[in-house]
């Protein structure tokens, strides 16, 4: 323990000595409000023109992406469900419970477990997991989870092979930095994915689905009158 | 171990310098197309890539300004990100040097009882030797990075720190997948090579309840970690175990979360010329019934504080290990990572790890480069490498000055005589004609220099040289009619 104390003086000492300081000071935080921030925060895109670029890079990524209206979110879910040819579903407990119950539920015999504390071992047996998201960046096509109820703890989803998000017109932005202005407090918890897993480490060849889901479908919902309020 | 005698040895303390190591790979020519191709698909992603972002240069330059700001408060943005860990419910440790790290790491693992341990890519591990360290301590280790997984059963070094399998090719993987897996009827085709790893590890993942991770960044606003990947095995090494280990160099801190806003931005389309990799990840501490409950970093000094005493090898550490400059380098093209003696290669490594050594291994890095700037036109933090190597062979050439058998060096002989010439006017003049004295004499009737003795000869071996002009320069200008003015 004592050792443990000494090496982190020691290495505090050495670097008050390359720096010239090492404590917190005013001129500290007047240096990092002057930092240069030129790059591009707000993007010129119109709302239809940033939410086609997002299906457009989703789309290079090898995701699919349906659109549909507030009103028809259901039955979209379903069918999407009954299209990945799959029956065992995990979904987090706050995804709101008009998603998962539609009459055609019973029909094509889905099971879908709420992850009241599920184990890994059950988590691992679905074949497929439905969640919401926090934002959509156009960008680069990339889809932020901050593991809210909403959108699951992070193991729900990695294990299933199959992930269909529900991504409202209304939290797609243009720009990463638009993402982090909506970020009131910094988020403990964060995912950005884009695209399903993938490697390149063998010849640089691009191969889709290494161990996280290998398929990744997104319901974007079309809630314009939402985001005109927002804008 | 197929090759022993060839075996690259990537700790710096022993390595053979650079134009020994370099060697084996410029008389090995399926090692230089593996190299050359996989650099040629990142750069032209990059480009394509980068081209498209406007900003471009903007981003660089306040991506450089961040860096350069957490180094010149480092000392401080660490113990912020001290505080606000252990207020998450992480535990922060120090490692001064390589054997510190690996102890306290070998220490957690044994309170763990762990006799097995998953692994995230991380370069700083194999900076500090870590694999070896526990396999010897007990603990098994499983690398799960695909490019680690080949390079770990094929015993195999790494030459990239983005894709560090890269002198690697297809029917090598598929080789050394066949013998080490027993899957003897294993196609080399990428996607079954791919789903072979899947396989290997998917038990792998769900059994073992402790991994050990590297990092790309430390928040110190937060006290949260980013790890940037592509394949999810980051992710499943950081969601499923019950303890997590994280070991970062100390440099890699930023100040806030939004700093990532440029960070991410410039990271994954220098790195492997994609808008943005497949997963990112960031954690903060430890979360209620989400992930490992057990969180520990280390943070590891092992020669990185000495660096920032001198303000221009400082910029040094702004490096975010995107390997963009290895991938522009002419040099590393032809030799690939493994002649730089380092698990850091190409100009970065070139200009890092003689600095990590205390410049008392590797001095032959600092002149592995023409020089050309392409390093630095790509950094997207701007590192000016160029200007670091000047230094740092300066700071070589000064050290081998104070060694005394360099008196009678014919090298520092010739230009200390070259120096004493230069700095005075009539010793030049009086040099000069002399040498042209001693030029006619070698100078054939055609007006051609045919064969010098000694030194001379390893020119006029090879190529003849043309005699001296009647006049010097000098001569002509003193003498030349003034109406041509």
């Amino acid at each position: 323990m004592n050792e443990a104390v000494q090496s982190r003086e020691r290495i505090l000492n050495r670097i008050r000595i390359g720096t010239g300081s090492a404590t917190q000071d005013a001129a500290q935080a007047a240096a990092y409000a002057a930092l240069p921030r030129g790059y591009i925060r707000h993007g010129l895109r119109s709302a239809d023109e940033c939410l086609a670029l997002m299906i457009e890079r989703l789309r290079e990524y090898d995701a699919e992406v349906v659109e549909c209206t507030p009103e028809a979110l259901a039955d979209t879910i379903t069918a999407q469900l009954a299209a990945s040819g799959k029956h065992k579903f995990v979904a987090p407990p706050g995804v709101p419970s008009e998603w998962l119950v539609t009459p055609a539920w019973k029909i094509t015999g889905f099971e879908c477990d709420i992850d009241h504390g599920l184990t890994t071992a059950e988590i691992e047996q679905a074949e497929g997991v439905m969640t919401g998201a926090f934002c959509g960046i156009a960008d680069s096509g990339t889809i932020v989870l901050h593991h809210s109820a909403a959108e699951g703890r992070r193991v729900l989803t990695l294990l299933p092979d199959w992930h269909l998000c529900i991504l409202r017109a209304s939290q797609v932005v243009e720009t990463l930095p638009e993402y982090f202005d909506r970020c009131l407090q910094p988020p403990a918890l964060v995912t950005w994915i884009s695209g399903p897993s993938a490697t390149a480490d063998i010849e640089m060849t691009r191969i889709k689905g290494v161990h996280g889901p290998r398929f990744l479908h997104v319901i974007l919902v079309l809630d314009q009158s939402e985001r005109l309020t927002l804008n | 171990m197929s090759h022993a005698a060839n075996h690259p040895v990537l700790d710096p303390t022993i390595a053979p310098p650079f134009p020994v190591a370099a060697l084996p790979v410029l008389r090995n020519p399926q090692l230089r197309k593996n190299v050359a191709h996989a650099i040629d698909v990142i750069q032209a992603k990059r480009a394509k890539l980068v081209n498209e972002k406007t900003d471009w240069q903007a981003l660089r330059e306040a991506g450089s300004a961040i860096r350069a700001h957490a180094l010149d408060h480092l000392g401080a943005y660490l113990e912020e990100f001290e505080t606000r860990c252990t207020d998450a419910g992480g535990h922060v440790h120090w490692a001064a040097d390589a054997a510190e790290a690996r102890q306290i790491i070998l220490d957690l693992l044994r309170q763990e009882n762990a006799s097995e341990v998953i692994k995230i890519k991380t370069m700083t591990s194999a900076e500090i030797q870590l694999n070896p360290f526990l396999e010897a301590g007990g603990v098994g280790v499983f690398e799960t990075d695909l490019a680690e997984i080949i390079l770990q059963l094929g015993d195999e070094e790494p030459s990239h720190i983005v894709v560090p399998a890269l002198h690697v090719n297809r029917s090598q993987v598929r080789e050394i997948f066949a013998r080490r897996m027993g899957l003897e009827n294993l196609s080399d085709d990428p996607h079954a090579l791919t789903a072979a790893a899947r396989t290997y590890l998917r038990q792998k993942f769900l059994k073992i309840p402790t991994a050990i991770s590297g990092a790309n960044f430390l928040i110190a606003e937060t006290g949260a970690v980013a790890i940037v990947e592509s394949e999810g095995n980051g992710r499943m090494c950081l969601t499923l175990p019950r303890t997590m280990i994280t070991l970062a160099g100390i440099e890699k801190v930023l100040p806030r979360f939004q700093d990532l806003e440029v960070m991410l931005q410039v990271l994954a389309r220098s790195a492997t010329g994609e808008r943005m990799n497949p997963y990112t990840s960031l954690w903060t501490g430890v979360t209620p019934g989400d992930g490992p409950q057990n969180f520990h970093v280390v943070l590891l000094d092992n020669g990185r504080s000495s660096i920032l005493s001198h303000p221009v090898e400082r910029q040094t550490l702004k490096c975010i290990r995107c390997a963009a400059c290895m991938n522009a380098c002419p040099v590393y093209r032809q030799t690939g990572g493994h002649a730089y003696g380092s698990v850091y290669p190409g100009p970065i490594g070139a200009i890092l790890t003689p600095q990590l050594m205390q410049m008392q291994h590797a001095q032959s890095l600092p002149y592995a480069s023409s020089l050309c700037g392409a390093c630095y036109e790509v950094c997207p933090v701007k590192i000016n490498i160029p200007e670091v190597l000047l230094d740092l062979r300066a700071q070589v050439v000064n050290q081998e000055r104070k060694q005394g058998g360099r008196f009678f060096d014919p090298m520092y002989l010739g230009l200390r005589i070259a120096n004493l010439l230069f700095s005075r006017a009539w010793l030049f003049h009086a040099a000069q004609w002399m040498g042209r004295i001693g030029i006619k004499l070698f100078t054939g009737k055609d007006g051609w220099i045919h064969s010098l003795p000694s030194i001379g000869a390893k020119w006029t071996q090879t190529r003849d040289l043309r005699g001296l002009p009647s006049q010097t320069f000098h001569q002509w200008w003193a003498a030349r009619p003034k109406e041509a003015k």
